[in-house]
């Protein structure tokens, strides 16, 4: 049962990855920095419990802090460029965050032992959960429960004004600004949202794996951010929950018997899947609990099927 | 007529009775289970690895299986699983074989897969308060230093490279003293060639006099090593030691010949005293020296290399630590009188682990491999070099 509950834990801090960059997305950019941000989450959160014995809830929160402050600075001078200039300067980012915990060497001495980044070879021992009694299925129903809340947060925004504005901006900038929205305001808050939600995203992996270093937050993890809503669909937050679904347990986990074939397989069914469904596997707009509770029920007669009195 | 209806009826009924129970126990089966990278780019290992350690239980079934507690036979099963070496996955892995009736895993490949993965683990065995992964490591391949000391349930039967290495740049020292200086090359984005170059041949190459002048980086993925060859050219070192994989060790020394970089002596990473170097660049690494926990110099390792190759892999260091485990275990099952049961999974793992724990020593294809209290081993080594497009023993320290 602990391997199911372990592959639950992986969908959920990669969901978490996925609704970061998902909410830059709604905006209409491409970030590839969120790896950058998962990084400065993990290795703060990975501080804040081994080095300073914090508990994990504030560790995280914390590290989803410090990554929304970095977000924040990073999306003032990166957001204004656009397209591909926006990806060149986010995944420069990424890179830059990197190459930083590359050579990051910052130790503390506990009970005999050191404990914190060591530059190249990682950081290791970040080991809380099993530390404190948790068992597998105790951390799962943590994360499952930072999942929810971040998942809720996100849906209800979608279904107020800043969720409209955050689309009206993605859809048209130009008609978003000529009817008075700050686009600046609105992607820089965007970026910040998408940074709390990368840093709890991973603070909460370095605390899964116990050992991170700076080679796991490279390029691919950046990308695999941004296929998450793309390949799910910008619909709603459920989108990037079904192509993490999608990619870490039917690709990854479920196509693992097939060795070598699993890689090639891999990129050739997510070409398939946006080939049938270029939109994303929700599409663009997912549909509403009502319209699935109605299922079956006959639809009510359109505007033209209507007598005209 | 009707009683010798009845004894037949009996005798039949027993016979039918010994047969099912023979049957029964040759039925009988323990899981270990293999994983490591068995594609990508390293996935040369974990293919070799899983080719050794099916040979080897093939051997291992093929003279009777191994002995469980009740006198019975139990036939070795085995399958290898593929963590692409990816630290999540390999994790994911691990808990996978450990909710199956497996009783021990042998892997894995990567180091940076190994050092997470040994986190999940629990660190002290009986300590009530850590939830940490109660089964027990075997490790064949991950050979950067000092990972057996994050959880006692890891164990390893790599080689000391810190010991090889050490005894390498003494040994070039004694029969070179014209030597005086050492570039270094490092395949700076793989845990173990990193470590080894920083941690360990360097500090043996200072330690025995010589002069480091330079040091290059590249990356596992890197093509292009036009400028570390011109920085080494332009450095001029009597000793070039290039740690890294097979593939990058390669495309490095194609460049260094392109440039005409003639250094005295040549000194690679042990990952690369394999086929995969001398298919890929052997006029290259002609005189290349590596030290080695495996050659066939003996019949025993001629013969594990030949039921390797007849299996699709090759044996080289790390295979051949496959296969070494496999027969490890097979002694450790017999002489801590495994059960072998569902209901005593829990307990036959715990007795694999104190077993393995308290070994000291342990039969290897090179002679016998001394085992470290922290769950590390010694093992016996050669210097190899490469001639001739196949790897030719240069010395071997231990005899």
């Amino acid at each position: 049962m602990d391997f199911y509950f372990g592959l639950a834990q992986i969908f959920g801090v990669h969901t978490l990855l996925g609704l970061s960059a998902y909410v830059v997305l709604l905006t209409g950019q491409v970030s590839m920095a969120q790896a950058g941000f998962y990084a400065i989450g993990a290795y703060t959160a990975g501080a804040m419990t081994a080095m300073f014995g914090l508990h994990i809830l504030p560790a995280i929160v914390i590290a989803g802090l410090v990554s929304a402050a970095i977000a924040c600075i990073v999306g003032f001078p990166a957001l204004r460029v656009k397209g591909l200039m926006l990806v060149v300067a986010t995944l420069a980012f990424g890179e830059m965050v990197r190459l930083f915990f590359f050579n990051l060497s910052w130790q503390v001495e506990r009970g005999g032992e050191l404990f914190g980044p060591d530059g190249a070879e990682g950081f290791r021992s970040i080991r809380y959960f099993p530390e404190n009694g948790w068992e597998v299925w105790h951390v799962t129903v943590f994360i499952w429960i930072v999942v929810a809340v971040v998942m809720a947060a996100l849906w209800w925004m979608d279904r107020t004004r800043a969720g409209a504005v955050l689309r009206a901006v993605g859809h048209d900038e130009v008609a978003a600004q000529s009817i008075g929205l700050n686009l600046t305001a609105v992607k820089v808050g965007a970026m910040t949202a998408g940074g709390f939600i990368a840093g709890l995203g991973g603070g909460i992996y370095a605390h899964t794996v116990t050992h991170i270093e700076h080679g796991v937050f490279g390029v691919l993890l950046a990308t695999f951010a941004i296929a998450y809503p793309i390949l799910g669909g910008l619909g709603s937050v459920f989108g990037t929950l079904l192509a993490v679904l999608f990619i870490q347990g039917f690709l990854i986990e479920g196509l693992r018997f097939m060795g070598d074939w699993r890689s090639l397989l891999f990129g050739a069914l997510i070409v398939l899947a946006m080939n049938l469904r270029p939109n994303g596997l929700l599409g663009e707009h997912a549909p509403r609990l009502k319209s699935i509770l109605r299922l079956g029920k006959p639809a009510p007669d359109s505007l033209e099927t209507k007598d005209a009195n | 007529m009707k009683l010798k209806a009845l004894l037949k009826a009996g005798v039949l009924g027993v016979s039918t009775l010994a047969m099912a129970s023979v049957a029964a126990a040759q039925d009988k089966t323990i899981r270990i289970v293999g994983f490591g990278a068995a594609s990508g780019v390293v996935g040369i290992f974990g293919q070799n690895s899983s080719a050794a350690m099916s040979a080897a239980f093939e051997k291992i079934n093929a003279e009777g299986g191994v002995e469980l507690a009740d006198g019975s036979k139990a036939m070795i099963e085995t399958e290898y699983y593929d963590d692409r070496c990816n630290a999540e996955e390999g994790i994911s892995v691990l808990r996978r074989i450990a909710s199956t009736d497996a009783l021990v895993a042998i892997g894995p490949t990567c180091s940076n897969v190994a050092e997470p993965l040994f986190g999940i683990l629990q660190a002290k065995v009986d300590d009530e308060g850590d939830t940490g992964l109660q089964f027990p490591v075997f490790t064949d391949v991950a050979i950067k230093g000092g990972l057996a000391g994050i959880s006692e349930w890891v164990f390893r039967n790599t080689p000391s490279e810190s010991q090889m290495y050490d005894d390498l740049f003494a040994w070039l020292r004694t029969n070179h003293p014209d030597l005086k200086t050492i570039y270094g090359g490092v395949e700076e984005d793989f845990a173990h060639s990193r470590f080894t170059w920083y941690s360990v041949m360097k500090t043996a190459a200072e330690k025995h006099g010589f002069e480091v002048v330079g040091e290059a980086q590249w990356l596992l993925s890197d093509t292009n090593f036009s400028n570390q060859a011109r920085g080494m050219r332009r450095a001029e070192p009597d000793v070039v030691a290039i740690s890294a994989h097979p593939f990058t060790t390669c495309g490095m020394l194609r460049e260094m010949t392109r440039q005409r970089i003639q250094p005295k002596i040549l000194v690679g990473l042990t990952s690369s005293s394999s086929l995969e170097t001398l298919s890929g660049c052997a006029n290259e690494a002609e005189g290349l020296t590596i030290p080695t926990s495996f050659a066939p110099v003996n019949e025993e390792a001629k013969a594990a290399a030949e039921a390797v190759v007849a299996k699709g892999g090759q044996m080289d260091l790390h295979s051949a630590s496959a296969w070494e485990n496999a027969m490890i275990l097979k002694d450790i099952i017999e002489a801590a009188e495994i059960g072998g049961t569902p209901e005593t999974l829990e307990e036959d793992r715990r007795k694999i682990r104190d077993a393995l724990a308290e070994l000291e020593n342990a039969p290897g294809l090179l002679g016998s491999n001394k085992r470290l209290p922290d769950g590390e081993a010694v093992k016996p080594y050669v210097f190899v070099h490469a001639k001739d497009g196949s790897w030719d023993v240069l010395h071997n320290p231990g005899s």
